[in-house]
């Protein structure tokens, strides 16, 4: 199966290169063992005819983003449609991308949001807009929050409309499993009336970029490191187009936590990844001429954490998260030179918090 | 609060990671070679303090689910009902239990059984006999439901015995694990302080739904799995005749709500992490007993309709006597926020026009959110007196 999966997406790329028209190829990249009929082919074709170039899109079609940009910054979700062509668009611009992405300072990076649309309007405000400043997300937008249908859908048209502005990395949240346990899945079926704004979120998941590299000195993940990984060459070489698997080192990056008790390697408590200790920092860091790891993934009362003689740094960006823990946000700016200031924030006062629709009762009641 | 996988397909002893360290690294600066210590490859290695779980859980592979048009059927599935718990009789052949369910298959063919109905059927007759009654309202106590009491009583103890640790950024407090350890060290002889000599050999059965209901010790969370064994835990002493039906409202208005300020403290004061929660769009973080047994006793009340739950006055005079109502006033107490937000399927079901329609309704969901979640029902224990058919 994997060597199925990795000649498509070799004779993708070559295709690629010789200027055909090698995203017809793309839809074969979903679950190759599970091909999903939302992506036909035929339709796909159709949806990319129309399309030009990723970067030289036409001005209509770019003032059809802003648009969707505006409305999304005032938390109004798209149409299933709109969402189904933004994860198209999208697509072309993720399968590109490396499973470490190159990222240029000055750069803001930022934690968990977990579908907290309006702390992360917060966020935005203390960082100050995208594309004027740029941000690496490390990952986590959906489940939990109120919001992640809205929070999701505006990094993904940010990022569409400034691909070289804005990071987007996979956390492990962003999974079909992990979805339907807590809370996305339920939050499209209860807002749309049906999953497939949710299958085609969870189908772009699999596009999403692993890790970052902020000039070659910051190596930031969602989670942490994996036993199977000692250079970022090895991670270059997973093909990520995929669910998350159950263990492997994929399945690590996204869910490994670092952990002071722990001396060398830790099986973790949630049961996936793995926890690690300070010398497994410092080998890799020094293995790979890293400064240090910036990551998520683990809530941090006072919104970013360092360890281990600041080898790794926690960044969380979703405060008073679940709406109890009472715990602050905060964000990391990194400027040209890689100077660091953090940023810290707290949780989106009532008044600029919109209010939900109402909804009748579920089915269970009626 | 961090998040753990759904978990286990089934029980696994701990597994290495799939691919190892063989792969030998070169740094880029000095040429020397990378390879960490090996991660560890059985329980043995682990630190003290990193208490391992016993197994590795392995997520189900990746599904896309079918489209969701099953609103008819969820409309149409009929109400669950009370059923009579058959009590057992000589020979006794206790036995450990153990997890059966690991796959939907599993849980289709433990939805068909006799065990779930009757199941179920225990958790109905339970919400029928609080029907219409404060939790005041004289009721038959026997001296099992006083001794079930105080033994969570004694538990409730424990954690003042046992404050949080000062700690930093973690959520959830290591203190825990120090009184879920005395908790196992005495499930026993908790056991034996109200047992008949006939039945003290059942201890090896309902000990362990007894320690999973307060819990989860590595992950410092809970959830309504933990919760559903409490109540398996119950129906284990219903099926041995130690709980009898006359006993039922005790056992909701003196057990189940001695248990819920039991939990209520463990979650505030270890910062018990939500285990599998839905988010905002699960019925609540950690419960969902209490509201059945809550709508029940508000059905036919003569003011209070379910959209009273926006009074703050009725929250503030009411939470004393009826569970539905103390379990929105806890959520507004912990939760920041518009209420709409942070539990939206509750300010939905405030729209229902009576507690009749939201006790049938939040039976209905129970059966198809609890009982039929392979998440959480794969740690579901059966053994002699819960079957696995």
């Amino acid at each position: 199966m994997e060597i199925t999966r990795n000649r498509i997406w070799l004779h993708s790329k070559n295709l690629e290169k010789q200027g055909r028209a090698a995203k017809i190829e793309v839809p074969l990249f979903f679950h190759s063992t599970t091909p999903s009929p939302l992506w036909e082919t035929s339709e796909i074709q159709a949806d990319l005819g129309l399309n030009r170039r990723r970067r030289g899109s036409g001005l209509g079609e770019m003032s059809d983003l802003d648009r969707q940009i505006e409305q999304l910054k005032k938390c109004e979700p798209l149409k299933e449609s709109e969402v189904k062509a933004l994860c198209l668009k999208a697509m072309e611009i993720l399968v590109e991308e490396s499973n470490v992405q190159r990222v240029d300072a000055p750069v803001t990076i930022c934690g968990d949001i977990h579908g907290q649309f309006y702390d992360m309007k917060e966020l935005f405000k203390v960082g100050g807009d995208c594309p004027k400043t740029n941000y690496l997300f490390l990952g986590d937008f959906v489940d939990r929050g109120f919001y992640s249908v809205e929070t999701f859908l505006l990094l993904l048209a940010l990022k569409v409309r400034y691909p070289d502005r804005i990071t987007l990395i996979r956390g492990n949240h962003e999974s079909r499993q992990i979805t339907q346990v807590y809370g996305f899945y339920d939050e499209c079926l209860r807002k749309y009336g049906s999953v497939n704004v949710w299958r085609y979120c969870t189908d772009i998941f699999d596009y999403l970029s692993l890790s970052a590299l902020i000039e070659n000195k910051i190596f930031s993940v969602h989670g942490g490191l994996s036993p199977a990984i000692t250079t970022l060459d090895q991670i270059r070489t997973i093909d990520r187009k995929q669910e998350v698997p159950h263990d492997g080192a994929m399945c690590d990056l996204l869910w490994s936590d670092p952990e002071d008790i722990v001396d060398g390697w830790g099986l973790s408590p949630r049961g996936a990844g793995f926890l690690f200790g300070g010398s497994v920092v410092s080998t890799f860091n020094h293995a790979n001429n890293i400064d240090y790891i910036c990551r998520a993934h683990q809530l941090v009362m006072e919104g970013y954490k360092w360890m281990f003689n600041n080898q790794i740094v926690t960044v969380w960006s979703a405060p008073n998260y679940c709406y109890r823990c009472g715990n602050v946000a905060a964000i990391l700016e990194l400027d040209e030179n890689l100077n660091k200031q953090f940023r810290v924030f707290d949780a989106a006062p009532q008044e600029s918090r919109g209010t939900p629709a109402k909804k009748p009762a579920p089915d269970y009641f009626l | 609060m961090e998040s753990s996988p759904p978990p286990a397909q089934s029980p696994k002893s701990p597994s290495s990671p799939s691919t190892t360290t063989s792969s030998t690294g070169t740094c880029c600066n000095c040429g020397g070679p990378t390879s960490f210590a090996p991660p560890p490859q059985s329980p043995t290695g682990w630190p003290e303090l990193s208490p391992p779980p016993n197994y590795r859980p392995v997520r189900a592979p990746a599904i896309n689910l079918p489209p969701n048009n099953n609103s008819q059927a969820i409309i149409l599935a009929p109400v669950p009902q009370s059923q009579k718990v058959p009590t057992i009789s000589p020979p006794f052949l206790f036995q450990s239990p153990s997890k059966k369910i690991h796959s939907p298959d599993d849980i289709r063919a433990f939805h068909e059984s006799e065990t779930c109905k009757n199941f179920l059927g225990f958790v109905v007759a339970l919400s029928e006999s609080i029907r219409g009654r404060k939790i005041s309202d004289p009721c038959h106590e026997s001296s099992t439901t006083t001794k079930i009491a105080s033994i969570l009583e004694t538990l409730i103890h424990w954690i003042d015995e046992i404050p949080p640790v000062q700690q930093s950024s973690r959520y959830g407090n290591i203190s825990y694990r120090t009184w879920h350890e005395r908790l196992i060290e005495n499930s026993d002889s908790l056991m034996l302080q109200f047992l008949p000599d006939e039945l003290k050999l059942s201890t090896v059965e309902i000990v362990p739904y007894f320690t999973d209901s307060f819990g989860n010790s590595s992950r410092i969370d809970y959830g309504t799995g933990h919760e559903t064994n409490f109540a398996a835990w119950l129906y284990c002493l219903a099926r041995m005749g130690i709980l009898k039906e006359e006993d039922y409202q005790a056992v909701v208005a003196r057990v189940f709500m001695k248990y819920l300020e039991l939990m209520r403290k463990l979650q505030l004061v270890y910062c018990l992490e939500p285990a599998g929660s839905h988010g905002v769009w699960g019925l609540d973080d950690y419960h969902f007993l209490p509201f059945i047994f809550g709508s029940s006793q508000l059905i036919d009340h003569k003011y209070m309709k379910p959209k009273s739950i926006h009074n703050q006055d009725i929250l503030e005079n009411f939470s004393n006597e009826y569970m539905y109502i103390s379990c929105i006033a806890f959520i507004k107490k912990v939760k920041k926020g518009l209420f709409a937000e942070h539990s939206p399927l509750l300010d939905d079901i405030s729209g229902v026009p009576t507690w009749n329609k939201v006790n049938s309704g939040l039976l209905k969901m129970y059966k198809v959110e609890v009982l039929e979640k392979v998440p959480i029902m794969q740690h579901f224990l059966f053994g002699w007196l819960i079957k696995w058919e």
